[in-house]
């Protein structure tokens, strides 16, 4: 019995060597190359044909689009919040405040994201009137100052440290950008810890308000700041294209809300939970069952000596 | 380096489970030892708030965040149940399937409780016939079934049916004597399940149960082990083909994921998800349900199907093994050919006997009639006075049937005329003196006389006979009259048939009176000098719709060949008359006949057909028999046993054909077990016969077979367009994942998505090409060859894969870009996306108009980019089941709609896309969301396309037959 399967193996070893190259028929993989010629030729042209078609239908398409507005904007009708430092796995902030290196990524962070907020990249934006909806006709439309004062203590301008250092780390909360939104009523950022007996949570500016006049957005081509506008020309298609793309990040600002967290000195090693909400805005929801992060934003922040 | 920290610290499960999965990722050992660091503190946290306060929130959460804190993917614990669910549910679904057609058959075995008079304790008890023990003394009377293996001790008149047994459809006489050494000759011996006739028999119980020889026969059947079908070994080759490609695709992308710097983790669940893209799901249900639909309709065309994979047996059939009796023929004794006045007549031998030509003018045939009608003792059974009369049951042996149904369809009512010449005395049939004699009052008007008639063996009634009738007259019977009788019979027995003498006197008044009183044992009456009338032969007449049947299997490429336990002239007749040896074709025999020469000097190739005997098989080698199967064209095997229908079917599956046997007595349930695909017939079928078969012909009728066969060989090509079908978007659920892992796109399907389109959208499209009528006339090709027509072949995987999947995966992708352009991600932002996308905690993300999308905004989006690659699959689905109705013939010659089921298949389709995508858009498990119905146009130029080069490859294979594009293209 072992005999034969042996043989039998043997023997599918030969077909299968015969397989991959006889050499009385000059087959290779069971195709001469005159035949693996024309079904290659067959194949680069079928394959052409469709990668040629293929464009085309995506080039059509992309011909429905607009340039500055997406088509639909249903699927994101109400913002998300989110904090900066930028977290890296989850939203949790452990610092030590005696270890400048345990910090050290935080503020560097902050400071990166503040950098379009300082005066010297701000002096180009247009002021604006306060507590309206700044709407605009364009064709140029022009981007409202953010004052960075506002954040106060969580400026970085007094304290570089942004409280890290005095165990009063800040937090800046941002709302996400909506083409086209227009908060109602008078919108402001709520924080609250979660934690009763912790209760220094400040809120910068006064009240979380977030001003009206930051809406709504035109999206990232059209809003951007007057001289860098002119420094594009609009004449040349795609030269403007590339432009507008560089300058993307100095256009519009976002109004920020800063949370700073005050840890009594008893407090150190604890785990305080901070929520921040979207409130006084009929059409801010910060309601939602399943998207966490719709007008709310919850972060957990360890302090330790 | 502050990333660390928070881990270690942490106290939710979320964070250990990273650490694990780094731990995974690298495997290096300090990882470890950190680990279980982590696991102590975490206890010492648990420790210290429980002894704080019992804290539960879990029941406030939702279900995300949930599975946030537990880090348990709720979407994957679906996936599990979903994947489960379908294993389970194609299970139960093939074992009801298969269940319910074993169900009709279990109605079949309607098993009567047997009982046997048995003489136990000098009292006579009717017990059940399995309580009979081996020395037990039974009788057994006209009708009773035999309850075991008997030795006869005494019978009267007694005769039995062996024909389940032997496949002899004479009764044969038991008696008590030893007379053969092969006890299945000698007639000593009554074997259990045959029954009794007539008369009745007394006898001793010699083996029971297992041990009986259709126990033998059983145990023989039972250990011929069951083969796979045809389709059973096509469908795994297929499975083997689909298989190959996922596993090797999934372990290919598996370990371009991994050296993508993807977790392990990650690409075993990509390994997952390729292979759920690249099997599908659905099929084994859709072709059970063809299969089973087949069968359906095979049976209200009277061939029953017990086994379903046996539906497409049929279909690849290259060699059926027919049996004689009952298949081929009508199985009863029918009278065929007439002689008298120096002439042959033909009679009517179909079924229904309507139309008798012969000329009845003669007033020989006056007397003939006389006799046929009188010399009889079968009689109809009472209260059948509106049944026709050639299904009228009747009380009688074979022969005196079909004589007294001959002379009902011709005279009318015979009971009537034998009333009017009233029978005085009767000498019954024996095998001494071979012929049977009666004598009747005449109803002659000018004066009682009487008639004496006889019948019998021709050579018998001849040396009785002095004169002869001609044309109504006496004349002597001198040699010249001897020499046209002889021609005659020697004639009528070639043709295969039993040929009966007639003969008849009338007593002259004067010797015999009114009064006169016979005495069968004196014999006071002449016996000789007779006068001599005709013949009559019968013959069991094949079926009237054989012949067409057999010519059908013919131009189909099947070979039909006859094993039968008949006579070999007799299966000769028959098997010329129904063209199994056709009209032209010669044997040896007839060859050495016709050239006036010894067998052994005919050059054996100039012979076409064979006719083999069991005893000239018992002698062959298997070469030998090899050798005549594979030369001979038409062959015809008599007086074969059991054990030689099997060493023939083994014969001709060495050949590497695809056999189907027919048979219906026990004898012949080894045999249609070891056969391909086994055919019992239903009415005359034994039990036996019907449980070892696949299939069972309601009506006994050999031409029910061919319509099996079409129904087969349609069935297989509607097979191959169903799973070129399934096979198509295979590729369309493939690419996703694959530009997932390359391109880094957010997932374009979901895997239950792809589960939604296998078992959803796409099982009653596949159905409705069961119902798809043949391209042409596949009755005219010949079988397919059973290692080289595959169900799955290789154009057939390539053009599914490379051409039609190809073209289905870019339209389904339009469709994808479609949806995420217009909500604001531009193709070229999608591409390396994915890492950022499926970040949790990332939930500001920019598409390409600056705005910022959450977590859940996105996933939301990206259900919906689920949703459009779903439906432009399912719109591209549509062509594909279109275009799969032909595989060479355009949609147009076939006719768009008359396949309504297919239209059907396309509603159905359609309302479940609609429904998954507008009905259960909220179940967030499902991940569908609500469609803008434009997207639903996105893919139809994709789908058009697809028509267009189907029809254009579809011409050229019309156009160029045999050419390159005939070899590549034609599936």
């Amino acid at each position: 019995m072992t005999k034969n399967e042996k043989k039998s193996l043997n023997q599918s070893l030969a077909e299968w060597k015969l397989f991959i190259y006889n050499p009385t028929t000059g087959e290779f993989l069971g195709r001469t190359a005159k035949s693996w010629g024309l079904i290659l030729l067959f194949y680069l042209v079928f394959y052409g044909f469709l990668a040629a078609l293929f464009s085309f239908t995506m080039w059509v398409m992309l011909q429905t689009l607009n340039d500055e507005v997406p088509k639909y904007r249903d699927q994101i009708p109400s913002p998300g919040l989110m904090v900066f430092p930028k977290p890296v796995t989850a939203l949790e902030y452990t610092f030590s405040r005696s270890d400048p290196t345990s910090y050290a990524g935080y503020i560097e962070d902050l400071k990166k994201f503040l950098k379009p907020y300082t005066l010297e990249e701000q002096k180009n934006l247009t002021v604006c009137p306060d507590g309206a909806l700044f709407e605009q006709k364009g064709p140029v439309y022009v981007a409202c100052q953010f004052p960075i004062s506002l954040l106060q203590a969580c400026s970085g301008m007094n304290d570089p440290d942004f409280g890290y250092s005095q165990g009063n780390p800040c937090i800046l909360v941002k709302m996400n950008r909506i083409i086209g939104l227009k908060p109602e009523g008078v919108p402001r950022i709520d924080c609250v810890s979660k934690n009763e007996d912790i209760p220094n949570v400040a809120v910068y500016p006064h009240n979380g308000m977030i001003d009206l006049k930051y809406f709504p957005y035109y999206g990232k081509k059209l809003h951007v700041s007057i001289e860098k506008f002119l420094c594009g020309d609009y004449s040349f298609g795609k030269l403007e294209h590339v432009l507008t793309y560089h300058l993307s990040g100095v256009g519009y600002l976002q109004p920020l809300v800063a949370v700073q967290v005050s840890f009594a000195p008893n407090n150190t090693g604890k785990e305080v939970t901070v929520e921040c909400k979207i409130d006084g805005s009929a059409n801010l929801k910060s309601q939602d069952d399943r998207d966490k992060f719709l007008g709310r934003v919850m972060f957990k922040i360890t302090a330790r000596a | 380096m502050h990333q660390k920290t928070p881990e270690i610290y942490s106290v939710e499960l979320s964070g250990t489970k990273d650490i694990v999965k780094t731990d995974k990722g690298d495997g290096k050992e300090k990882y470890r030892g950190l680990k279980n660091n982590c696991l102590e503190l975490k206890k010492k946290n648990h420790k210290e708030e429980f002894q704080k306060e019992l804290h539960l929130d879990d029941h406030k959460l939702s279900n995300r965040e949930l599975e946030e804190k537990y880090g348990t993917d709720i979407i994957m614990v679906y996936l599990g149940c979903v994947l489960g669910l379908v294993v389970i549910l194609t299970g139960i679904f093939a074992y009801y399937q298969e269940a319910k057609s074993t169900n009709i058959m279990s109605s079949f075995n309607k098993m009567i409780p047997q009982q046997a008079l048995v003489i136990r304790d000098s009292e006579k008890k009717t017990i059940p016939s399995e309580q009979l023990v081996v020395g037990d003394i039974v009788e057994v009377k006209g009708g009773d079934q035999i309850p075991a293996d008997i030795r006869v001790l005494s019978s009267q008149g007694c005769r039995v049916d062996n024909s389940s047994l032997t496949g002899e459809s004479e009764p044969q006489p038991r008696s008590s004597e030893f007379t053969h050494e092969n006890p299945l000759e000698t007639k000593n011996i009554c074997f259990y399940s045959t029954t009794c006739l007539e008369g009745t028999v007394t006898g001793m119980v010699i083996n029971t149960g297992d041990r009986t020889i259709i126990g033998h026969i059983a145990s023989l059947a039972s250990g011929v082990g069951n083969e796979k079908t045809p389709i059973a070994i096509e469908i795994e080759h297929f499975v083997h083909i689909v298989a190959g490609v996922a596993v090797s695709i999934g372990i290919l992308f598996f370990i371009i994921a991994v050296s993508l710097k993807y977790q392990v983790l990650d690409s075993i669940i990509f390994l997952i998800g390729i292979i759920v893209a690249n099997v599908p799901e659905g099929l084994l249900a859709t072709v059970t349900v063809t299969l089973s639909l087949t069968a359906k309709r095979m049976a209200k065309k009277n061939c029953l199907v017990k086994n379903l994979e046996a539906v497409e047996t049929l279909g690849s059939t290259s060699i059926i093994c027919s049996d004689k009796t009952g298949t081929l023929t009508q199985n009863r004794m029918t009278v065929a050919h007439l002689w008298f006045d120096n002439q042959i007549f033909v009679a009517d031998t179909s079924e229904d006997h309507s139309n008798q030509v012969f000329d009845q003018s003669s007033r020989t045939w006056a007397s003939l009639s006389k006799i046929i009608t009188l010399c009889n003792r079968a009689e109809f059974k009472p209260g059948q006075e509106n049944v026709p009369i050639m299904k009228k049951a009747v009380i009688g042996d074979a022969s005196e049937t079909a004589l007294l149904k001959f002379s009902e369809v011709i005279l009318g009512d015979v009971m009537e005329i034998r009333k009017r010449n009233r029978k005085v005395a009767e000498i019954p049939f024996n095998s001494t003196n071979k012929f049977q004699l009666s004598i009747h009052e005449m109803d002659d008007p000018h004066g009682k006389r009487f008639l004496m008639v006889m019948k019998g063996a021709p050579e018998r009634i001849l040396e009785k006979c002095s004169t002869i009738m001609i044309n109504g007259e006496e004349h002597p019977l001198d040699k010249s009259t001897a020499k046209t009788f002889h021609t005659a019979y020697m004639e009528l027995g070639g043709l295969g048939e039993r040929v009966l003498g007639f003969c008849h006197l009338y007593l002259p008044a004067d010797e015999f009176p009114e009064t006169y009183s016979f005495d069968i044992d004196a014999m006071n009456f002449p016996t000789s000098n007779l006068c001599f009338v005709g013949l009559l032969s019968m013959i069991d007449p094949p079926r009237s719709t054989v012949p067409d049947a057999v010519t059908k299997c013919r131009s189909a490429g099947i070979k039909v060949i006859m094993v039968t336990g008949d006579h070999p002239i007799t299966a000769k007749a028959i098997a010329k008359s129904v063209g199994i040896i056709s009209a032209n074709s010669e044997t040896v025999e007839d060859i050495a006949h016709r050239l006036n020469i010894a067998v052994e000097q005919v050059n054996k190739r100039d012979a076409k057909a064979a006719v083999v005997t069991g005893m000239e098989l018992k002698d062959m080698s298997s070469e030998q028999l090899d050798e005549i199967l594979a030369n001979y064209q038409e062959i015809v095997f008599a007086r074969t046993s059991p054990q030689q229908k099997l060493i023939i079917v083994e014969g001709c599956q060495r050949q590497d054909a695809v056999v189907a046997v027919t048979g219906d007595g026990v004898n012949d349930s080894p045999a249609l077990k070891k056969a391909d695909i086994g055919i019992a017939m239903g009415i005359a079928g034994s039990d036996a016969a019907k449980n070892a078969a696949d299939m069972v012909l309601l009506d006994d009728n050999f031409a029910s077979i061919v319509t099996g066969v079409e129904e087969g060989r349609l069935i297989f090509d509607n097979l191959k367009k169903t799973i070129a079908y399934s096979l198509t978007k295979n590729i369309a659920e493939l690419c996703p994942f694959l530009i997932y892992i390359i391109v880094g796109l957010p997932l374009p399907i979901g895997t239950i998505t792809i589960l939604f389109i296998d078992l959803g959208t796409d099982i009653i499209p596949s159905i409705a090409l069961a119902y798809e009528k043949a391209e042409s006339d596949i009755m005219n090709r010949k079988p397919r060859h059973k290692n080289k027509d595959r169900l799955v072949n290789q154009p057939l995987a390539v053009y599914s894969y490379l051409h039609i999947g190809l073209m289905q995966a870019l339209g389904a992708f339009l469709v994808y870009f479609t949806v995420y352009a217009q909500e604001g991600f531009l193709p070229r932002t999608l591409i390396n996306l994915r890492v950022e996308w499926e970040k949790d905690y990332v939930n500001d993300l920019k598409d390409s108009y600056g705005q910022e999308w959450t977590r859940y905004q996105r996933e939301y989006l990206e259900w919906t980019g689920y949703t459009a690659f779903f439906v432009g699959i399912l719109v591209q689905q549509i062509a594909d089941l279109i275009i799969r109705k032909t595989r060479r013939n355009s949609i147009f010659q076939q006719g768009l709609f008359r396949n309504k089921v297919i239209w059907v298949g396309i509603t159905s389709q359609i309302i479940i896309g609609l429904i998954l995508s507008y009905g259960l858009g909220s179940v967030t498990a499902l991940s569908f969301t609500m469609l803008r119905a434009q997207y639903w146009f996105v893919a139809v130029p994709h789908a058009i396309l697809i028509w267009v080069y189907d029809e254009v490859r579809k011409l050229f294979i019309r156009l160029y037959p045999g050419s390159w594009w005939d070899k590549n293209m034609y599936y």
